[in-house]
This record gives structure tokens, sequence and C-alpha cells, in this order.
């Protein structure tokens, strides 16, 4: 790890102050992914400005048709919180599922959307759901939000203050792990929506995308069946040690069928 | 099955008496030992799987504040020390021995523990900067400039044993160190003649990483005052390790001490002597303070010696009864850039036939460099490797011939009558009961419900299968050893062996021996290992010799004791030795109690008028050499689910009944099957060290890519002991603890087969990853970017 300064500042506008004056400065937000980065030398800032004591960023409520969730909220709190499981239970399954104890007690959603790992769970609950990330400065369409990998359409100096979710008639979410990290090889989100059916894929590509074809069969019937004849094609799709683009290509269908039987099974 | 300790003596599953020592963190491992003014060590290694060093420019880095030294191969040289010694065979007298076939010396070259012509794999040390912290020593070793010049590279095993392959070492002419024959070609091919069925396998058992909990560690200290070297480590030598360190530093033995605490695994990823262990004696010498060196998880994956990696083509040949008739076929063993040690190829070879009645078998074995990681003997040393092909085989020629899988073992295995048997690779299993082992395994694994299982799990959309797996492994290692016995006055007994516990529960179960034939309570055993100032013989802890051969010698040092005893209470009561009795710590006469054994401490210590050999210290030793090998084998029995869709994998039972002759503590070797379960599942479903062909990289370099085995992938085991005494070992006692992981990658691929066998699939190579399973049920090559391409191709082994 190379030197930095650390910052801890208590209010946004404290953080965002921090986050704009130094040119290397870069948002500390749970630092699962960032953390590991630095030990290794992969990456170096000038200044570290951790959130973790801004308390207006974090813990999730319902407002009529939307739940929100501040971007410092835990992905065990998500997990664990009632009001969330009772919305949209497939987002607390979902923040269940991610890394282990230790990166749950740890990790962040605005910390993971921003960081827009390819293979991370919640870009594909932000997209799936069409939801909303809030920054201190705008407002950004889920479908907008995620640009490719490892890149948003976040600017310097914008942090994400929290993310409005639409509640959905129902949803399911289901990954084909990765066998040593627990990353998502392949990680699906379907939501049956008053305005339709999006289903959006994580882990098999640069960033997070939408299934068009599932999610047109989808809204003719929504059921595990109607994928029956779907196919993914494989180009283009992530091919690594633990899963070629042709394995990946097939876990895509079945995994939006166990997304989909698990939306309905609730 | 797991029942409480009654008492503390042998036998008893007594809970350990280390473990509360080291759940809370005051274990004392060579990492938790900082010495005034310590300096850090920081490795600069290769980032090439093979390329000329063309220079070194270390002024950068010697410009970085906080750094002391910067250190290479050529100051190396210059201080006229010496490259790290070699073994590359075991030379027990049990073992079988293996010799190039055209009569030549099999090809060995010491290593340089930093290289000054070639860097040979990547993650390879080329220089250690030390600096006053670990974060400057970071920053100096960025700026270590290092003009490569990068070479072909060859990894895979198959690829580098070719005469065109890119040569590891220009000193000899291709990267095949040895190329050895054993068995008998002429009666093997009768036998092949005559047979009625010939089942053939060709396969690669994968390189794997042993990955001991505690990442490797070292302290280096030097007294310019006496010139001699302290080096604190985690290892499983102590005496060899300090050998083999004087031979490096190029001093006399007694310059080096060498200091083992408590160690964090090994499995034999420690076994043997390490570069930095001599690098940070050396740096300490160099910079005149104490030097710290801690390798990180992923210098652990890239550098720690790793396990495994051979490529077998084999046939069994069977008549039409099903009685074995021979066996044959060829080994190449992976050994990465360092001709380190053969043993995959010699400890594997010799017991390729298990403990089935086999007549004639022929094999060549041979021994390649690459541009890996050297590998080094692993958990356990050869053996899981072809007990996985030898029980392939066996389930290969019962699914062609129609023969049923346990019939057709047990009809082989040999029977208790036929004890000592000779293999025909020459080595002499001493006894055991091999069929009513597997009789109860079979049993105990209820073999006969399988098919309701299985037709329940089809309910489901499961694909059930059943494997089963016998083994036997070959114990041998260094086979001197020596306990000291000390007791004292107020009946502490004190125990200084050579041997030196890696996690295995030493202090526990050696504790037990005394408490059972001293009579001693067990708390107030002590024991003290891994201190060269205080251990002069022994040969450290690996090839199951712990127990094995630390029983021995603790037993006749207790007999020694107790006969001094007697001594010492015949001259004080004036009657002849051979009137006074020993029984539970207390000496005896005519049958009631007279003296209890610290009472004769107390005496020895106090009185004058004794003879001059029975005053001072209670003491006794034993320093013996034991030539026999130890022959532990057994039975698994697993059992699996497979979800067809994604090719997932569940093990829903496994089953074992290991025979461990005697033992001494169920407990300790219930724990060390589980793990060894896990060690071994792993290998057959998830881990393997995958180098990059193209590049040489090490793709599987931490543990976000590295798959280790975690508890929610392995069911509750049933684990039994059988105890058949060893007609070898005075006690009885064959060892335990490799028992776990020996049969394990041949049991699963045997029940993922017979899961998948409704599919046409016949085999499944390793890891069994959901992939590889999804592509055979479909019919589909097993090739997936995690098979070497070559594999796929017919390898000609040959």
């Amino acid at each position: 790890m190379y030197d930095f300064t650390y910052h801890r500042p208590e209010s946004l506008a404290q953080a965002i102050e921090l986050v704009s004056a130094k040119c290397e400065a870069k948002l500390l937000a749970g630092g699962m992914s960032l953390l590991p980065a630095l030990k290794l030398r992969l990456a170096r800032y000038s200044d570290l400005v951790d959130l973790k004591a801004v308390s207006a960023l974090e813990g999730g409520r319902r407002e009529g048709d939307k739940l929100i969730i501040g971007a410092m909220t835990k992905h065990a709190a998500v997990a664990a919180s009632e009001v969330v499981r009772q919305a949209i239970p497939a987002l607390a399954v979902l923040a269940g599922g991610i890394g282990d104890p230790l990166v749950r007690n740890r990790g962040t959603i605005g910390g993971s959307i921003a960081n827009a790992d390819p293979a991370a769970d919640y870009p594909s609950s932000v997209l799936g759901l069409g939801a909303t990330v809030i920054t201190n400065k705008r407002q950004i369409a889920g479908d907008e939000f995620f640009t490719g990998l490892f890149e948003t359409a976040l600017q310097a100096g914008e942090i994400i203050t929290a993310v409005h979710f639409p509640i959905p008639l129902c949803a399911g979410y289901a990954k084909l792990l990765h066998p040593a990290s627990r990353f998502a090889l392949v990680g699906i989100f379907v939501a049956k929506t008053n305005a339709g059916v999006r289903v959006a894929v994580t882990g098999a590509g640069s960033s997070v995308f939408r299934f068009a074809d599932a999610e047109e069969a989808l809204n003719a019937d929504f059921s595990p069946a109607a994928l029956d004849q779907i196919s993914v094609d494989a180009d283009g799709l992530n091919s690594d040690i633990h899963a070629s683009a042709e394995y990946r290509a097939h876990a895509i269908v079945v995994f939006a069928k166990r997304a989909v039987a698990s939306a309905l099974s609730r | 099955m797991h029942r409480a300790a009654t008492s503390t003596r042998i036998g008893q599953p007594v809970p350990r008496k280390e473990d509360m020592r080291l759940i809370t963190g005051k274990g004392r491992y060579a990492d938790d030992l900082n010495l005034d003014g310590q300096a850090y060590a920081a490795m600069v290694r290769s980032p090439h799987a093979h390329a000329t060093i063309r220079s070194i420019d270390t002024k950068a880095a010697l410009a970085v504040p906080g750094v002391l030294s910067v250190l290479s191969g050529f100051d190396f040289l210059a201080d006229r020390l010496s490259p790290i010694p070699n073994k590359t065979f075991s030379v027990h007298p049990a073992e079988m021995p293996l010799i190039n076939t055209d009569g030549t010396p099999a090809f060995n070259i010491p290593d340089y523990p930093l290289p000054v012509d070639k860097v040979r794999f990547v993650g390879e040390a080329v220089a250690m900067v030390i600096a006053d912290s670990i974060a400057a020593a970071k920053d100096g070793a960025e700026q270590v400039v290092i003009d490569y010049e990068p070479l072909p590279n060859v990894t895979f095993t198959v690829d580098a044993a070719a005469p065109d392959a890119p040569r590891v070492r220009d000193e000899h002419s291709s990267n095949v160190c040895i190329d050895a024959q054993a068995g008998d070609a002429e009666l093997t091919e009768i036998a092949f003649r005559k047979a009625a069925h010939i089942a053939k396998i060709k396969t690669w058992i994968p390189r794997v990483a042993g990955s001991p909990m505690e990442p490797r560690a070292a302290v280096g200290e030097y007294d310019p005052q006496t010139g001699r070297y302290t080096i604190y480590t985690c290892s499983g030598q102590t005496l060899r390790l300090r050998r083999d360190l004087a031979i490096v530093l190029n001093v006399p033995e007694t310059n080096v001490r060498l200091v083992i605490r408590d160690v964090g695994g090994n499995f034999g990823t420690r076994g043997a002597i390490f570069a930095e262990q001599p690098l940070v004696a050396w740096a300490a010498r160099r910079v005149g303070r104490p030097v710290k060196w801690t390798s990180e998880r992923s210098e652990v994956l890239v550098s720690d010696y790793q396990g495994r990696d051979l490529a077998v083509e084999a046939e069994l040949a069977v008549d039409k009864d099903g009685n074995f008739l021979a066996m044959r076929g060829s080994n190449v063993g992976n050994l990465g850039s360092h001709t380190g040690n053969f043993s995959m190829v010699q400890k594997g070879l010799e017991i390729m036939s298990s403990i089935y009645r086999m007549p004639a078998a022929h094999f060549r074995a041979r021994a390649v460099l690459s541009h890996t990681a050297p590998t080094r003997p692993y958990r356990s040393s050869g053996r899981p490797e072809v007990i996985y092909v030898m029980e392939r085989l066996i389930d290969t020629v019962a699914h062609q011939a129609g023969f049923d899988r346990v019939e057709l073992r047990l009809r082989n295995l040999v029977s208790q009558s036929e004890l000592p048997y000779k293999n025909p690779f020459g080595m002499v299993y001493d006894s055991g009961d091999y069929i009513g082992v597997m009789k109860r395994a079979v049993e105990l694994g209820d073999w006969n419900g399988f098919a309701a299982r299985k037709a329940e799990a089809r309910k489901r959309g499961r694909c059930r299968g059943i494997g089963v797996a016998n083994y036997v492994d070959t114990a041998t290692g260094i086979p001197r050893e020596k306990a000291k016995l000390t007791v004292y006055p107020n009946g502490c007994v004190d125990v200084v062996i050579g041997t030196v516990s890696n996690g295995q529960g030493h202090e526990t179960s050696f504790a037990q021996l005394i408490n059972e034939w001293l009579g001693v309570p067990f708390d107030m055993v002590r024991l003290i290992t891994g201190d060269t100032d205080v251990v002069d013989v022994g040969g450290g802890t690996h090839s199951g010799r712990g127990m094995r051969l630390g029983s021995i010698v603790i037993w006749h040092a207790s007999n020694k004791i107790i006969e001094k005893g007697k001594q010492v209470v015949g001259l004080l009561l004036q009657k002849s030795p051979s009137e006074i009795g020993f029984a539970d710590g207390q000496f005896t006469a005519q049958g009631g109690p007279v003296m209890s054994l610290a009472e004769v401490a107390a005496a020895m210590n106090a009185r004058t008028d004794l003879p001059q050999e029975l005053r001072g210290p209670l003491l006794a030793e034993c320093d013996e050499t034991v030539n026999d090998a130890g022959f532990p084998y057994g039975c698994h029995v697993c059992e699996v689910e497979i979800d067809p869709e994604m090719g997932f994998v569940e093990i829903v039972r496994h089953t074992t009944v290991d025979d461990v002759g005697k033992a001494v503590n169920p407990l300790i070797i219930h724990g060390q099957t589980h793990g060894g379960i896990a060690q071994g599942v792993g290998q057959a479903l998830l881990e393997h060290c995958f180098y990059d062909a193209s590049t040489g990289q090490l793709l599987a370099g931490s543990f976000m890519d590295y798959a280790m085995p975690r508890a929610d992938i392995l069911p509750f085991f049933t684990t039994e002991i059988s105890e058949v005494p060893s007609t070898t070992h005075p006690l009885g006692m064959r060892p335990a603890g490799e028992g776990g992981t020996t049969p394990a990658l041949g049991v699963v691929i045997n029940a993922i087969v017979d899961a998948l066998s409704e599919f046409g699939v016949t085999h499944m190579e390793m890891p069994a990853t959901p992939e590889r399973i999804w592509r055979a049920i479909r019919g589909k090559p097993q090739r997936s970017r995690i098979v070497p391409d070559s594999i796929e191709q017919e390898i000609s082994l040959r």
C-alpha cells in the first residue's frame, strides 16, 4: 500500500469539498474492492475520503411505490432489512449472497455500483429494477448508469447518495457462483413491473446488460417455460479459466429461468 | 461415533491441549517473532516464465528512503555462498530405487536462491530489498530495474517432455531429468497377451497449491562475535534444514541455530528448505540487523512449492473371470523449474498397483523440468495420483466388461493369508485386512441402499452416483529419530524429540504416550521440539513418521526410565531391581507401591550416595533408525448428486474406513481424515494452479481465482478407524493423516463418472468443474480453458 492521506468527513458537504479539492482523491465506501487494490499496489491515490461517518447516507426506507436505500448502506443491512424483505425480497436475497459475511458487513451498495465491477451483483438489480441513482448533483436512470468495464456515468466529484428502486410486482435473482471469489459468473435479475418485464445480466459481459429476448418472452408469459426456446449467442461474452463464453451463454438462460421461478415463488 | 475421552491414555479421544492457545491467537508462528532493530525484506520476483537476466540495476532502489541494502545473486556469489542442495530421491531402504534406463545418473542441478543467469518461472525471487520497514522494502523493490530478455517457455507436463521443448536448463540436453523403468516388461507383455479385457486411461492429475493457513516466513539473525546465525522459520524439518542452511551459508552446522515454533500447516510446501530461509540469514549478516521476511498470500500461490502435476497413460489387463493379470504404462511428473525432488515418480510409481494382487507390471517413469514453480511431495507424495489412476482403471474395466465394481475389487484384493505381499514393483506390504476393511466401508456407506437413493434423487431431477476406492500409503521418510525424556522431582516430564508439529497435535498425542507408559499426568508432560540448540537428532515431520517413529523412541526411552528407576528403588530398598515393578507412575515391591516416579527423580537429584550412573536428573534417551516402512490402507465410499442442467456436483455422502494399526488419539485421527478428505475433494472438484500455456503466467494467483474447498461443499463425513496391528511396528501402529487425501481423488471421480454413466460418460478429468461435467453430459469435448489444449490431443507418453 502506498501512502495516502485519510479523511473521514461527517457530512456530505465536507466530503464533496474534500474530494473536489484533491485531484487524486478517491471515495472510500466500504473498500471491499478498493482496499485489496491498494494493498496489492494496483492503485494509488493521494487521498482517501472515507464516507462511513456520513450518517445521512446510511439506511433504507419505503416511500410510496419506491424503496430508497442510502449509498452507504451495508449489504448485511439490506439483507436483514424487514423493509427491503417486504418491498423487494429479491434485493435482500441478492445482498445476502454477496461475497462472505466479512464483505457484507463492510461493503456498501453505493460502493458496489460506483465500482461497476462486471461481476458484481448489485448492478443487475439497478438495471433489472430500472432504479434511479441519486447523486449530489442529479438523478441518473439505471439504464444510463453503467457505461462499461468499471465505468459509470458518474463525473469527477460526484457522489452517490442513494438508490431509488421502484417496487415491482415481483422479482427474482439467481446467480452462478464463481468457485473462488463468489462473485457472479452469471447473475440474472428479473423484475415484473407494471411497465413490463426487465431482465438484467451481470458477470457475463464487460458490464451489466439487459436481456431483450427474455424480456419479450416473459412479457408474453411470465414463467420459466417461456424461456425454453431462448438461446444466447456466446459471441462477446466473458470467457476465463472458470467458465467459457459457451457455458456462460447456457447459464444465462438457466439462471434467468431460476430467477423467474424465484420471483413467482414469492 | 465420537465418544468422549474417559482418560488421557493411548486410544482415548483426548481434546488437543494446544488448541486453546492456537485458536485464541497465542500461537507463536514465525511471523509473530519481532527482534530488536529488525529490518524487513521484500523479494523482487520474476514477471517472466523464462528470460535471460541481462542486468540488475539497484541504484534507484538504494535511493529509496529507508532502504538499507539491495542484494542479488551476484552478491550471493561474491560472498561465496553455495546453492541449495537437492534431495532428489528417497533413499529409504524400503523404497523402490529409480535409475535411468540407460544407466546414466539422473540430471540434478542445485538451485541458487537468487539466480544470476536466467529466471525460470513467474514468481522466482531475483533480488531482495532490505529496509527499515516493509513498506520501504516494497517501495525499494519496485525500483529495482532488471533487464530481461524473454525466452520461449513450456509449462505443461507432457509438452515439457518433448525433445524440442524450450529447455529449462542449458546444462542438460532435454527437460527429462530421469527416464526410468520399473517392473518386468517381459512378464507384463506375456500377461497382456492372455487378457480377456484391457482398460486404458490417459489422464493428467493437475498441479495444486498446498495453501497452508500460515504463509511462509523467516527471521534471520547473525552474531558477528560468534559468527553464528539464528533462523526462526516455519518448516516440517529441523536438523536436515539446519544442515542445508549451513551448506548454503557456507558455515559449519554448529554455526547455525534453527528455531521452529508453531507451524500453521505444511502438507509438503515447507518440507524442504526454501530460498528465503538462507536469504534472511545472509541479509542479517550483510546489514548487521535481524531481517524478517513474511510471504503474502499472492507470494504463497506463486512461489510456494506446489504439488501433484503428473501425466499418466496406463493399461490394466484382466482375465475373463476378472482376475487382474498385469498393468503397464508411463508416468511423467512435472518438477517445475528445479530438480528438487523426484518423489512423485518414485513414491508414486512404487504402489501403482495399490493393494491388489498384480502378478506383473511395467512402467516407464519420467520427471521433467518446466517453466513453473518447483513441485515437492504434497500430501501424500505421489500416492493420491496413482491410487486415482488404479481406481479409475478398475471402474473402467468393470464398465467395459460388465463386472460388479465391488466384487471385482474384493476378488483382487490381497488377502490376509497372502501377506506380507511383494507387489510387482518390489514393495512389501506388511499386514492388514484389506478385504475386511473394504467390506466394512461398503457396508458403512450403505452401498446396497444406493439404488433406492438414486431413484429418489431422480425424482428431484438429480443424477446420483456412487464410487469406491481402496488405497495404500508407503510411509518411509528420514528413518532416524531420537527422544530424550527427563523426569523432574515435581513429577513433570520433558520430552525432547526431533519431529516437529505442523498442526498434527503432537503436544497432545505424545503426552498420551507418556501418560500411558510412565503414568505421568497428561498436563505434566511438556514437549520440546524445533530448536536445534536442544534437539540434536531427528527427522522432522513428513511421510507419516511423526507418531510412527516418535512412539518407538518415546517407548524405548520410557522403558529406560523405568529400568533406571527400578535400579534406584532397588538400591534404596535393598532389593534386586528384578523385584521392583512399575505401574501407573508408581514403583512397586511385593505388590504394593513403594515410590513414585517423581520421588525417584528427587532421590536421584538429592542423594550423593547413589552410584555415579544413577545420580543426577532422571533422564533417558533413545536414538533409533527404523528401516521398516509403514503401510496404512483403507477404503472410501463417496456418493454424489449432479444437477445435469448446469453440471453442479454435490457430495452427499463420504464414508471412510482407515486402518491405522493402533489409534493413539482417535479424535485427532478423525480430524486429520476430515481435513484430508477436504484436501482431496478440493483437487477433485476445484483446485488448479493454472498456468497460461502461451505466457507461462499463473492465472490462479490469488484466492479470488484459486478455488479452495469450503465447508459448504462437503457433507458430514462418516469416518471409522480400523485397528489391525502393523507387524513392522513394535506397537502395531500405522501412520494416519494422509488416508483422507490418498483415495479421495479416485473415489470422487469414480462417483461422478458413475452418476454420468447414463449419458455415456466414461471418464472425467480433474478438477471436475461444473462446466466440464456439463460438457461431458452433452457429448462435447471436455475441453474448456481450464484444460491445457495438449491434454485433449492424443498424448503419447510411451
